[in-house]
C-alpha cells in the first residue's frame, strides 16, 4: 500500500493520522531541498544538465531558488577563487537555518587542478561547512543527483526534537 | 621565433601584398618579425608605436579598424625550460619536481613586450605588433585607447597581470585578481602557490588572510615523444607498413 492510500485509509477510518515529529520534518526538509542558484565554473554547466529536463531535479522537490533566504542548501559548483571567497559566505550567512552545503567537484573539494594556484581556494570547507562532497571533474548530473541523494539520507538520520 | 627577418616559408601572395601594403605606409617605423603559419607580425619601437597604430587605423589601404588582443610578455626566462623535456616527461603527469624558484638568471635589458593583434573587417586582414616597454621597472608603453577604445579593458588586464604601465590611459587600475592583491602573477618571478591564502576564521566571523601553507612545486606534463606500437616484438609481427617507425 502507497502511502497516500495509507494516510487516507487512516483518515477514513479514525478521522486523523499520527506521526513522529522528527519523522515528519525529516520528510519535508528531505522533500523541499531547495539550492541558492551558485554557479562558479564548468560544475555549474552539470548542475544546470541536473536540474534541466532529462534529469529533472524537480522529482526531489530540488528546485533552484534565486535568493539565499529561500534557500536551504548551497551546492557550491566550481572553482572557488579568493576573490570569490568572502561573497559565498554571505551567500552562506544570509541562508535561514537549518541549512546544508553540497560541494560539487575537485576544485570545491580540495581546490583540484588549481591546488597550487595563486588565487583558488583550496577546498571550499575553508571557507563554510561542507555535508557532502561530490568527486568529479566535471561530477556528472547523475553524480550530482546521488550526492543530493545522499544529503537527503544524511537528513533523515537527524532527529530534532528526539536527542 | 628567431629575432631576425626571414622569409615565412611558403609565401602566400595575399600576405607578402598585406606586408608590401604596412611596409609602405609605416616605412621604416615598422621592422618585420619571422613568424610561422603564414602570419605578418611586426616589432615596433615604444616612441613609433602610437603614429603607427594611427597610420594602420587610418590608412584606407590598411583600415585596422578593429583591436582584436593586447597581451604582455614577459622575456625573464625566455628560452629556459622549468624541466628538462627530453628525459622527464615521458613518466607522467603530476610528479611534482623543484622548479627553479625566483632566482632569475639573468636580468634582461628588455624584459617586457606588448603585443598588439590587429584586424581589418574590411579586408580581412590580421596584423601583429610587438613593442619592447621602455624601462625595466615599471614597464612603460604608450596608451593606445585613444586610438582602439577596446583596448581599455585589455590593457588594465595587461597591468594587473604583468605590471605594465600604459601612460594616458584613462583608468589603469586592476581588473582581473583580487582586491587589494600584491604583486603581477603572470611575471615569471612569480611564484605560482602566490603569497596569501584564505580561510573562514569563525571569532573574528569574516574570510581572513593567511601568509600561504604549501610548498611550491612544478607540474611535468606527460608528453609522450617515442611510444612502442609498432615495435614488431610487442605487436607479434614483421613490420614494413609505410609510415611506421623502427623504435
Amino acid at each position: 500500500m502507497g502511502l497516500v492510500a495509507e494516510v487516507d485509509a487512516e483518515l477514513k477510518d479514525k478521522g486523523f493520522v499520527t506521526a513522529r515529529l522528527d519523522d515528519l520534518m525529516n520528510w519535508a526538509r528531505t522533500g523541499s531541498m531547495w539550492p541558492v542558484t551558485f554557479g562558479l565554473a564548468c560544475c555549474a554547466i552539470e548542475m544546470m544538465q541536473a536540474g534541466a529536463s532529462r534529469y529533472d531535479l524537480d522529482r526531489f522537490g530540488v528546485v533552484f531558488r534565486p535568493s539565499p533566504r529561500q534557500s536551504d542548501v548551497m551546492i557550491v559548483a566550481g572553482t572557488l577563487t579568493n576573490k570569490m571567497a568572502a561573497p559565498l559566505r554571505k551567500v552562506y550567512d544570509q541562508m535561514s537555518d537549518p541549512k546544508w552545503v553540497i560541494s560539487m567537484g575537485s576544485c570545491a573539494n580540495g581546490g583540484g587542478y588549481y591546488h597550487y594556484s595563486y588565487s583558488v581556494v583550496r577546498g571550499c570547507d575553508r571557507i563554510v561547512p561542507v555535508d557532502i562532497y561530490i568527486p568529479g571533474c566535471p561530477p556528472s548530473a547523475e553524480a550530482l543527483i546521488y550526492g543530493i541523494l545522499q544529503l537527503q539520507n544524511k537528513i533523515r538520520r537527524t532527529s530534532t526534537i528526539a536527542r | 621565433m628567431s629575432e631576425s627577418a626571414t622569409e615565412s616559408p611558403p609565401p602566400p601572395s595575399r600576405l607578402e601584398a598585406l606586408a608590401a601594403k604596412v611596409e609602405a605606409a609605416c616605412a621604416e617605423r615598422v621592422k618585420r618579425v619571422a613568424s610561422i603559419a603564414g602570419e605578418l607580425t611586426y616589432e615596433v619601437a615604444a616612441a613609433d608605436l602610437l603614429a603607427v597604430c594611427r597610420q594602420l587605423r587610418d590608412d584606407p589601404a590598411l583600415a585596422f579598424d578593429m583591436l582584436a588582443d593586447v597581451s604582455g610578455i614577459d622575456y625573464l626566462t625566455y628560452g629556459m625550460d622549468e624541466w628538462n623535456t627530453r628525459t622527464a616527461t615521458s613518466s607522467g603527469f603530476s610528479r611534482g619536481v623543484t622548479g627553479r624558484g625566483d632566482a632569475a638568471p639573468s636580468m634582461p635589458t628588455r624584459r617586457f613586450a606588448v603585443a598588439y593583434h590587429l584586424l581589418s573587417m574590411v579586408h580581412n586582414t590580421r596584423v601583429r605588433l610587438r613593442v619592447h616597454c621602455e624601462g625595466v621597472e615599471p614597464p612603460m608603453v604608450d596608451s593606445v585607447v585613444d586610438v582602439w577604445p577596446g583596448a581599455n579593458w585589455f590593457e588594465r588586464e595587461a597591468f594587473d597581470l604583468f605590471g605594465i604601465l600604459f601612460s594616458g590611459h584613462p583608468d589603469l587600475r586592476r581588473i582581473l585578481t583580487d582586491y587589494g592583491f600584491i604583486g603581477h602573477p603572470f611575471r615569471k618571478d612569480f611564484p605560482l602557490i602566490g603569497h596569501v591564502e584564505v580561510r573562514y576564521d569563525p571569532d573574528k566571523q569574516r574570510v581572513v588572510y593567511e601568509p600561504v601553507s604549501i610548498e611550491p612545486r612544478i607540474q611535468v606534463p606527460r608528453v609522450i615523444r617515442d611510444d612502442h606500437r609498432y615495435e614488431p616484438a610487442l605487436n607479434g609481427r614483421a613490420t614494413g607498413l609505410p609510415g611506421q617507425k623502427n623504435v
